[in-house]
């Protein structure tokens, strides 16, 4: 064994493999993803969300963060695999994530009343955890300010916690939050509505045509 | 000593007793109590007593030490015969069926499917299951009397229908059983079908898993107490796992210091017998519910119950093991509400926002293959159906109206969707649970609007309020 490989393997075993950057997963052909379901984005993202990484979903107001999410979730939970969102704010629909096909029994959902720090912890013992397959922290409708008061380390520590596992790790935000050196961030411009009928009460809001950009993360 | 035969009424019940599936055997005879409770104490130490003459045993684990239910049942009957004579066994997936068969069958019985065993039976039978003593224990005397009663009214009144077999009764429709008898018609049914009208509540005279520890000095912290809960754990799991079950509930009694006593109760999702995962889960209650004094005696007893096997599989995805979910929950609890933390699940209503949060208890799945190669690179764009960010509770605005229809919302807060209304759908009107009464109900006109911020949202106009409210924003 040369003494590359053996450093290597040293380090591995101490869980400190990243430290590396050859020895990184990603460049040694073994990244592994979770789909996310939608056809085109996971096109983008050559297969999905990278797991064992942290990975993250910003954009605007009504730009279909949630919808990404909820299709991530039901894509998940439909693999068999367990799911987890950190709902900050208490903004989940059950029934409009139902209706895109998630499994709801898989999904653990915790609902915080706005406390992003103390939900920060719920994400963290969550990912301590381990054995789930998606786990999404929303941090969607908290002040910008705060989210970035939150320590830095604070990213680096989950993004350690789930290395090397089979958890895809997503975080929502209105703007650029962190990522993993493995992650992906997927920025969504505002979303197209797609009404169907002409009058008022003949008209529905069908569905929206989202435009996601992946714009960070080794793919 | 005589070889007992046995009335296989079907082979075998396949895989029962080895799968875990529930499994019960009946002794009944005309000896003193002693001699059955001594017979059925060297197969289980779960039993119940019904009546003087009658115990049923779970014999649920014991495929794995004696083999299938036929082999359980040979062996209980010859340890009978060698013990006393006229003992009637029975072996069944239910208590019903093993305590209805004893009755009719003198040697010993074993079946797999209950109804079918039950069915040409005779309806008297029935008031073998009033005689042992009833299915409710902890009846009082006078309830137990007047269940009693109004069970033989209603099985005249099935002899008087024409009803002479437990196979007639068990096919009445139910819902008209239900009409002309209640509840008492549709318990008597089950019966007849051989289901159990209550689990088996385990005699008390079975072992008990209980431990307690008087304090030298008074602990007013709960570090202390983890050591102190340690050393009661430690031998209690030793305990439960020669006996080869787990932990259902934990029962923990602290005599304070003030001399009351604060109990707490903790019904675990699984059985579960890791000293580690019992003592967080007792901790984690007690920083939620903390003692109010110093305690001075602490008393801990499990309810046991059969232990849980776990066979992995190469197929499914790994999931969190059932101690850990039962610690992160416990822990997740802990941090922002029991009620906060969970699955939810759509109600059956059409009420806004009509969920229920329930115990987190994902099923292991087999793993699906993920679609080898990538779909193209130039798909068309995703087009799918809008999620909904709720407000909860939904935040008034104010909404100016032109022609019955919004054309303009201000929230008058930061952060909130406002402006004017480019695109409008509805309104879509729909109201529930006025026949209640009180505040439970809901009357409103929803709006789906595209802002002139670019944002989607649903609003609403409550109806009994005459007021406008933003629901959510379509995201």
């Amino acid at each position: 064994m040369g003494a590359r490989a053996e450093i290597e393997l040293l380090l591995k075993a101490s869980r400190l493999d990243v430290t590396l950057t050859s020895a990184a997963p990603w460049r040694q052909g073994g990244r592994e993803v979770a789909p996310i379901g939608l056809a085109a984005l996971d096109a983008a993202l050559a297969g999905g969300l990278p797991r064992g990484q942290l990975s993250e979903v910003i954009g605007p107001r009504s730009a279909g963060r949630s919808t990404v999410l909820a299709t991530a979730l039901a894509a998940a939970a439909g693999r068999g695999e367990a799911v987890a969102l950190i709902d900050t704010s208490d903004r989940f629909d059950p029934v409009s994530a139902e209706a895109l096909g998630l499994d709801l029994a898989q999904l653990l959902w915790v609902r915080d009343t706005g406390d992003a720090a103390r939900a920060l912890k719920g994400m963290n013992l969550v990912l301590q955890a381990g054995g789930f397959g998606l786990v999404a922290f929303d941090l969607t409708d908290v002040p910008s300010p705060l989210v970035r008061r939150l320590p830095h380390p604070t990213w680096l520590r989950l993004a350690r916690v789930i290395e090397g596992s089979q958890t895809a790790a997503l975080l929502l935000g209105a703007e650029h939050i962190a990522r993993s050196p493995g992650g992906v961030t997927i920025a969504l411009d505002r979303a197209r509505p797609c009404w169907t009928g002409a009058a008022d009460r003949a008209r529905l809001l069908g569905a929206v045509a989202l435009r996601p950009r992946v714009v960070g993360g080794r793919i | 000593m005589r070889n007992p035969s046995s009335d296989a009424l079907t082979p075998s019940i396949p895989g029962a007793a080895a799968a875990g599936a529930s499994l019960f055997a009946c002794l009944r005879s005309t000896r003193p109590p002693g001699v059955l409770l001594d017979l059925a104490r060297e197969f289980s130490p779960r039993l119940e007593r019904y009546g003087p003459g009658c115990v049923v045993l779970d014999v649920s684990g014991l495929g794995r030490l004696l083999g299938e239910a036929p082999a359980i049942g040979e062996a209980i009957a010859q340890a009978a015969a060698d013990r006393a004579a006229g003992i009637r066994v029975a072996v069944a997936p239910t208590q019903t069926a093993a305590r209805l068969l004893t009755v009719t069958h003198p040697r010993l019985v074993v079946v797999a499917d209950p109804a079918a065993a039950l069915a040409p039976l005779p309806l008297r039978l029935l008031h073998t299951l009033i005689d042992d003593g009833g299915n409710a224990p902890g009846d009082s005397a006078a309830g137990a009397a007047a269940r009693a009663r109004t069970t033989a009214a209603r099985l005249a009144m099935f002899q008087r229908w024409g009803l002479t077999t437990l196979g007639e009764l068990a096919a009445l429709p139910a819902d008209a059983l239900s009409e002309r008898m209640g509840q008492e018609g549709l318990l008597l049914q089950r019966l007849a079908r051989g289901a159990d009208a209550a689990p088996l509540v385990p005699d008390p005279g079975t072992p008990r898993f209980r431990q307690a520890i008087d304090l030298d000095w008074p602990i007013d912290a709960l570090e202390p107490l983890s050591f102190v809960l340690a050393r009661l754990l430690d031998p209690l799991a030793e305990a439960l796992e020669r006996a080869d079950r787990g932990a259902a509930a934990l029962h923990l009694d602290l005599r304070l210091v003030d001399r009351t006593t604060f109990g707490r109760v903790l019904q675990l999702p699984s059985a579960m017998r890791d000293p580690k995962v019992l003592r967080t889960l007792l901790l984690l209650d007690l920083e939620s519910h903390p003692p109010p004094a110093a305690i001075d005696v602490v008393t801990l007893e499990l309810d046991p119950a059969p232990a849980r096997i776990v066979q992995y599989s190469l197929l499914e995805r790994a999931m969190p093991s059932v101690e850990t979910l039962a610690t992160l929950t416990a822990r997740l609890g802990a941090l922002v509400g029991d009620s906060r933390c969970g699955s939810p699940a759509l109600v059956d209503t059409y009420r806004p926002d009509g969920f229920e949060m329930r115990r987190f208890a994902p099923e292991a799945r087999a793993a699906v293959t993920p679609p080898a190669a990538a779909p193209p690179a130039a798909a068309a764009p995703d087009t799918v159906g809008p999620v909904l960010r709720r407000f909860r509770p939904a935040v008034a605005v104010r909404v100016v109206v032109r022609g019955g229809r919004p054309v303009q919302v201000t929230t008058g807060r930061r952060g909130l969707p406002e402006g004017t209304v480019d695109q409008q759908a509805g309104p879509w009107r729909t109201s529930g649970a006025w026949w209640d009464g009180g505040g439970a109900a809901w009357d409103r006109d929803e709006w789906e609007i595209a802002l002139s911020d670019g944002s989607l949202c649903r609003l609403f106009r409550d109806r009994q309020l005459d007021h406008w409210f933003l629901d959510g924003v379509f995201d």
